[in-house]
């Protein structure tokens, strides 16, 4: 069993040193000590160049020119803004507050009377979270509203739902008062084209 | 084997084997020099001088490569005032060994028609050429030219593939609305992709570059939407009621992950290009948004507010095998992987600010590298050095970028817009 080993050791030795001895032999550490040689001698030294001098590399890149945007649709609805006030949430919450019913009420009540008409709740946001998690929450408050008109009566078909996150803050101060300004449900009347 | 074992005492052979393989590991160092170990924290920065190129543009060019070197972190630049050597003159090394500089960059710009560049780099400690390259460019493509050279010093000197010729895809206010942008990794040459829309949000990079997904509001609908950088068109490849905003490519560059509200709550996607075949990952009465698809496929970083505050998790690809990973604070969200998958950056709230932290895929290792302002939506560079983020330290918001251990922030999008939302793009 020794002497097995004692091969493989001989053998591991051997590669290793053959290995070893087909490499180029540099010292940094001892040329640190040589005085240094003058530019004449840099010179003469071959230099040993990683990559052989080839034709110039050519630099280019791809201009961004505009580009072509496709698939923009004509809108479908007529909108009619500031027919309802704005109802608001607390900071990171979705739940409709008492002070928001007596609006979804009026809501409610105009859309039965008005059974041609269909309503597009916006969800917003202040800014404090991040944009796309306050997407999300945009959308649930939107979706939260929407919920509360259902359980009124109206037909989920009449209700068209979309979260704006923060990207359309109406105001844009760094207080409690706008942050609250902008944590709202937005409502917009819209009427089929053509009608 | 018999002829082989003539060597009776084994202390003797180990002895041999000992001074061959001390010998040989001795020699391997110098022969494949690495200047800077870039893998160990504690390498010490490498003195390099970057002369000022001779030519008109010079000066440009040999400044654009000394500012991508120096937020690398890697090198110690030695200042031009302390330079022995004018910048005309042959290289010597004895010019640079009193200053302690180990690498000399010297260069010429010949200005025709177009840029003829060339650079040479120099180890000053065994007086010989480590690299020299002639470039050429039109005229406008100067900075291209100047990060090509610092990345080909980058890689002599380090052995590893350098960032500089990488972008980073943002959004930036104009007009009423929000639009795609794309910048250089160092800030300049910002460019607006002129695509319509009243918001859009949340560019991507497919994995080789040529292709962004993104989120738009046209309409009063959120779609997602593809760019194609090289023959340069935009598609919409989903639309429907309620949110969506895409999340990641998948490796393949033919599936992408998105969050969806369309049957209801917040739920991830996968969705095929080719195809058009949508496959529904989560379904819960909860919020699951932010899909990031680890750098090998096989997982995927989400926020979910299941637990009652919007934080990350991972899973695997087929949704299972759901973990939490996020326990610290109570607002934990917009989660991306490093690109060795090692790392998931993430923007987390402390007191009333976001910050920037970096956490294990397993949860361990939580290390916040910001402290200034709201910081928000992280992004790893190709090699995973460095992170670029969206910042309101200064004022409105703007782009930043980082070394990866939270080293060197600085604003990369001028005052005048702005910015949020970067990703970085692959090399």
């Amino acid at each position: 069993m020794k002497k097995v080993f004692a091969v493989i050791l001989m053998l591991v030795a051997g590669s290793v040193f053959f290995g070893c001895s087909q490499r180029k032999v540099v010292q940094p550490e001892a040329q640190q000590q040589q005085p240094a040689v003058s530019p004449e001698e840099t010179k003469k030294k071959a230099p040993i160049r990683p990559e052989e001098k080839i034709a110039a590399e050519k630099i280019t890149e791809q201009q961004l020119a505009k580009v072509e945007t496709r698939d923009i649709e004509a809108p479908k609805y007529i909108e009619e803004k500031g027919v309802f006030e704005d109802i608001y949430f607390d900071f990171d919450r979705y739940d409709i507050r008492s002070d928001a019913k007596p609006v979804l009420e009026k809501i409610a009540s105009w859309l039965l009377k008005n059974t041609s008409e269909k309503i597009l709740i916006e969800g917003h946001c202040d800014e404090r979270g991040t944009n796309e998690y306050n997407l999300a929450l945009g959308d649930r408050r939107a979706k939260a509203t929407k919920d509360f008109l259902i359980a009124l009566g109206l037909s989920p078909k009449r209700i068209e739902i979309i979260s704006y996150g923060e990207e359309k803050p109406l105001c844009t101060e760094k207080t409690e008062d706008c942050w609250q300004k902008n944590r709202r449900d937005h409502f917009v009347v819209l009427r089929e084209t053509g009608k | 084997m018999k002829k082989k074992s003539k060597i009776q005492n084994p202390n003797f052979k180990i002895l041999i084997l000992l001074l061959f393989t001390f010998h040989c590991s001795l020699f391997t160092v110098s022969e494949a020099k690495v200047y800077i170990d870039i893998s160990s924290p504690a390498s010490k920065q490498l003195p390099i001088a970057i002369q000022e190129f001779s030519g008109t543009t010079g000066k440009e060019i040999s400044e654009i490569i000394r500012n991508d070197l120096e937020f690398t972190g890697l090198f110690f630049l030695i200042d031009r005032s302390a330079q022995l050597e004018n910048p005309s003159q042959t290289f010597n090394p004895r010019n640079w060994t009193p200053l302690g500089v180990e690498a000399v960059v010297k260069g010429s710009v010949e200005e025709g028609k177009d840029l003829t560049v060339v650079a040479i780099l120099y180890d000053v400690l065994e007086g010989r050429e480590l690299l020299r390259k002639e470039y050429s460019a039109e005229k406008e493509f100067i900075r291209p030219l100047s990060h090509s050279i610092a990345n080909d010093i980058y890689k002599a000197l380090t052995g590893e593939t350098g960032i500089f010729r990488s972008k980073i895809a943002f959004v930036a206010e104009e007009g009423n609305g929000k639009g795609i942008f794309i910048m250089d990794w160092d800030g300049k040459k910002i460019k607006r992709t002129g695509l319509k829309g009243n918001v859009a949000i949340s560019p991507r990079w497919s994995r080789d570059g040529t292709k962004l997904l993104f989120s738009a509001e046209r309409n009063r609908q959120w779609g997602i939407y593809l760019l194609n950088l090289t023959i340069r068109t935009e598609n919409k490849v989903f639309s429907s009621k309620g949110t969506n905003v895409v999340g990641d490519f998948l490796p393949d560059g033919n599936n992408f992950i998105f969050y969806s509200s369309k049957d209801g709550n917040p739920d991830l996607y996968i969705m095929n290009l080719k195809d058009n075949e949508i496959t529904r990952l989560t379904s819960s009465y909860s919020n699951e948004v932010s899909p990031s698809v680890s750098p090998d496929g096989r997982y995927i970083a989400f926020v979910s507010d299941k637990g009652g505050s919007p934080q990350i998790y991972v899973m695997r690809i087929d949704s299972s095998d759901v973990r939490r990973i996020t326990f610290e604070g109570s607002y934990n969200t917009s989660p991306s992987w490093s690109p060795k998958g090692d790392r998931i950056i993430f923007s987390g709230r402390r007191g009333m600010t976001n910050q920037i932290f970096l956490v294990n895929p397993d949860g361990t290792g939580l290390t916040q590298l910001t402290t200034q302002g709201n910081n928000e939506d992280p992004s790893f560079s190709p090699d995973g050095r460095y992170v670029a983020f969206s910042s309101d330290r200064d004022g409105l918001k703007g782009i930043y970028i980082m070394r990866a251990n939270g080293e060197s922030q600085k604003r990369i999008t001028p005052d005048s817009i702005i910015a949020s939302g970067p990703r970085w793009s692959p090399n």
